[in-house]
């Protein structure tokens, strides 16, 4: 079967570079990749191609998605930790990625603990350059695959309303759905203390000021991780009273049982999201995850494609 | 090398002269300042002055010289030739040096690199010692060394009463004190100004209110020390220069300055994460922006200052969140001043050469500058349109941290006299 569906980017920079097409292409993708690993075990879209998967920044299930779909197009990989390299040697970063990419790498998939790194790392090699995950800034293939998890669910997206719960101001997570779900025409709003959620002078979202009333004007709700150093850096009062007033308790689901939530993930149960709520079936966790990796799959396959045949 | 500029036009604002003459000047002496014919010697290069201007020369009242301390970002040489490439004689640098300017023998040290040149430097000292914003630094005796301002620059005073206490105590000197107002609790790792664009990027703000409640505090405290001297370095917030309009209508005896960055860039330039925008104070929105332009067609604004503060390639060539603030400015001034203000039409060229000369002679106590027969040849020529384009090979500074390479400009800087020495402009 030949895919004939093509992105209009050569790098996955910034989830505002993503045309509402290249969207669609990816999730299609996506798709034919979800359809098809159970019967074609390696798929050859990056054979001949080395991926370096640069983690400046601790990572899991991120890092591992990416890997797994770099192998399960048959690329070859190689890890790039910066703990014990010459990174704490006080090596710089540019001069870290020029040692990589005189060995020869083609795709570099970077996750950084600084905002913009991915495109200050573009500026300076030839190969393509993955953001998964930058500072604050931007975290596109988490915003794919959320948009993709709902797509799946709702076999559409337009007019769905989408409410992102929690600590707005210092996640990727959340500047990356606003950008992606607003570009796919869904409605979104935001809800969390006001320390934790841009002011006037910054954003111009809907506010929902309490999350009862976030459940009750969303049809999903994208509940984000809590850090623990928010605390301590005087954002919030107490552990407690955050789970009181912003994190989703059984009863509060129960009153809306049928409301979709997804959670990047790692879940910090009894603060954002109570236990017993997690196993239920419209709670997409787990399909989030699963979904991560047809959707890395798939946007690995179209940017070595463009990389491949330049233009065609 | 003697010159003669065969009719150019000469403007004086302090002496409201504004008339073509032809200017010679011989052995560091204006010899010949009129309309009348002169009979040059044959040591005199005769240079067409039709097109350009003559002015008292170009101040900057606020340098990064960098040494001692920092000589692989600049060196007292290197920031003399940058400032005489730029069209400015005289220059004030700033005291965060290592160690800073907060003892006399830095300002002999500083003294003894900057003898027999072109440009005049004149060193701004710190109010604290070392800078650390605590204990007073010898302010009087630093004075007498030739200190002809105060400021932690970079640093802020935060302490309200080590602020009090220097205004009490430089008041019977009138000696002048000035600050980077930053409220540095509000501005703790910042990476630009808090704004939509700072949301967008991920990177953290400095909200404007945290410059304008340091000087909203400097100016209270001025006014209850005795109407004290005060002057606010690189005012970058549209609050910020409506508070000083306000002030100084009261009859405060406040000044101060803006950098060219701030009247030509806004904070949309950073969406590349380009490490040449960042700076502190960093770049505004529009609005900011409209209102420096305003203050300075409506005289809040004193003067222009370029806040020039180099450093080298591998120090800016990093994360964005990890690159030092500041850029190089003595050589990009000039041009930015003609082509953001004068070529814009906001202001005529009496007021640029206010804002680059007069102005900040008379915030530093300077001397007059007279240009006519016999006096001492201290000038600015510059073209006031001629097109341009900023190139890295023309810059002198060590350091080429400025985003205006490439840019194109309008009017330029071509000679500054000063001190029995002339140089011609490369840009």
């Amino acid at each position: 079967m030949e895919n004939t569906e093509r992105i209009s980017l050569n790098n996955l920079l910034q989830s505002s570079d993503l045309l509402e097409s290249d969207i669609y292409a990816i999730f299609k993708r996506a798709k034919y990749f979800l359809d098809n690993y159970k019967t074609i075990k390696k798929f050859k879209d990056l054979e001949g191609i080395s991926a370096a998967l640069a983690f400046f920044e601790p990572s899991t299930r991120t890092k591992l998605s990416f890997e797994l779909a770099c192998k399960r197009l048959s690329a070859d990989t190689f890890s790039f930790q910066s703990s014990g390299s010459s990174l704490s040697k006080g090596e710089s970063l540019i001069d870290t990625l020029r040692t990589i990419e005189a060995m020869g790498v083609n795709v570099y998939i970077v996750r950084h603990q600084c905002s913009g790194v991915p495109i200050f790392l573009q500026q300076n090699t030839k190969g393509i350059v993955i953001n998964a995950g930058d500072g604050k800034h931007d975290h596109p293939t988490q915003a794919l695959l959320d948009s993709f998890t709902l797509y799946q669910y709702y076999g559409k997206l337009n007019n769905i309303r989408v409410c992102i719960v929690g600590d707005i101001i210092h996640s990727r997570v959340a500047r990356a759905n606003l950008s992606v779900l607003q570009k796919l025409g869904v409605e979104v709003a935001i809800s969390g203390p006001g320390t934790l959620i841009p002011n006037k002078n910054q954003a111009d979202y809907k506010v929902i000021d309490k999350i009862e009333d976030a459940i009750d004007w969303a049809d999903a709700i994208i509940l984000l991780r809590l850090q623990r150093e928010r605390m301590e850096s005087g954002f919030l009062p107490t552990l407690r009273e955050y789970s009181q007033y912003m994190g989703l308790s059984y009863s509060l689901f129960s009153k809306k049982p049928g409301l979709i939530v997804l959670h990047p993930g790692p879940v910090n149960y009894g603060i954002e999201l109570d236990y017993n709520v997690s196993a239920f079936p419209n709670v997409l966790i787990q399909s989030q995850v699963k979904h991560g990796l047809f959707i890395r799959m798939s946007l690995l396959s179209l940017l070595v494609q463009n990389y491949r045949e330049p233009g065609g | 090398m003697n010159h003669f500029f065969k009719k150019i036009r000469l403007i004086n604002p302090e002496d409201k002269v504004d008339s073509i003459v032809n200017l010679w000047v011989k052995d560091g002496l204006i010899k010949h300042c009129s309309i009348d014919e002169a009979d040059i010697d044959n040591e005199t290069e005769l240079i067409e002055g039709s097109e350009l201007v003559a002015a008292p020369g170009f101040v900057d009242m606020h340098v990064h010289l960098r040494e001692p301390g920092f000589e692989q970002k600049e060196t007292i040489e290197t920031g003399c030739e940058a400032a005489a490439n730029g069209g400015f004689t005289e220059i004030c640098c700033m005291p965060n040096t290592e160690p800073a300017i907060d003892n006399a023998s830095v300002i002999e040290f500083i003294k003894s690199k900057a003898k027999n040149r072109l440009t005049t430097v004149h060193i701004a000292a710190a109010i604290t010692q070392a800078r650390e914003g605590k204990q007073l630094a010898p302010i009087k005796e630093l004075n007498e060394y030739g200190a002809i301002y105060f400021t932690d620059d970079g640093d802020c005073i935060k302490d309200s009463t080590t602020m009090k206490l220097a205004l009490d105590y430089t008041s019977i000197d009138k000696i002048l004190l000035a600050q980077h107002c930053e409220d540095h609790s509000l501005t703790h790792n910042f990476a630009m100004n808090e704004s939509r664009v700072s949301f967008q990027l991920g990177l953290k703000g400095y909200p404007t209110v945290a410059e304008e409640i340091i000087l909203s505090r400097d100016i209270m405290l001025a006014e209850y020390c005795g109407n004290h001297r005060y002057h606010a370095c690189h005012l970058s917030t549209k609050g910020s220069i409506d508070n000083m309009r306000i002030a100084k209508k009261r009859g405060q005896k406040l000044s101060c300055e803006v950098a060219p960055h701030h009247f030509s860039l806004t904070e949309e330039k950073l969406i590349a994460y380009d490490t040449n925008y960042k700076m502190n104070p960093p770049l505004r929105s529009k609005e900011d922006l409209e209102a420096i332009i305003e203050g300075i067609k409506d005289g809040t604004v004193d003067c222009i200052a370029s806040d020039h503060a180099p450093h080298t390639l591998h120090e800016k060539d990093v994360e964005f969140e990890k690159a030092p603030n500041g850029i190089i400015g003595l050589e990009s001034s000039v041009g930015i001043a003609l082509t953001y203000l004068y070529n814009a039409g906001h202001v005529g060229l009496e007021r640029i050469i206010e804002l680059m000369s007069t102005k900040p002679r008379q915030i530093l106590n300077l001397p007059k500058i007279r240009i006519d027969k016999d006096e001492k040849a201290n000038l600015t020529i510059f073209h006031p349109s001629e097109d341009w384009v900023l190139e890295k090979s023309s810059i002198r500074s060590k350091s080429k941290n400025t985003p205006f390479i490439g840019s194109k400009l309008k009017g330029k800087p071509k000679y500054a006299i000063n001190n029995n020495l002339i140089y011609k402009s490369i840009l």
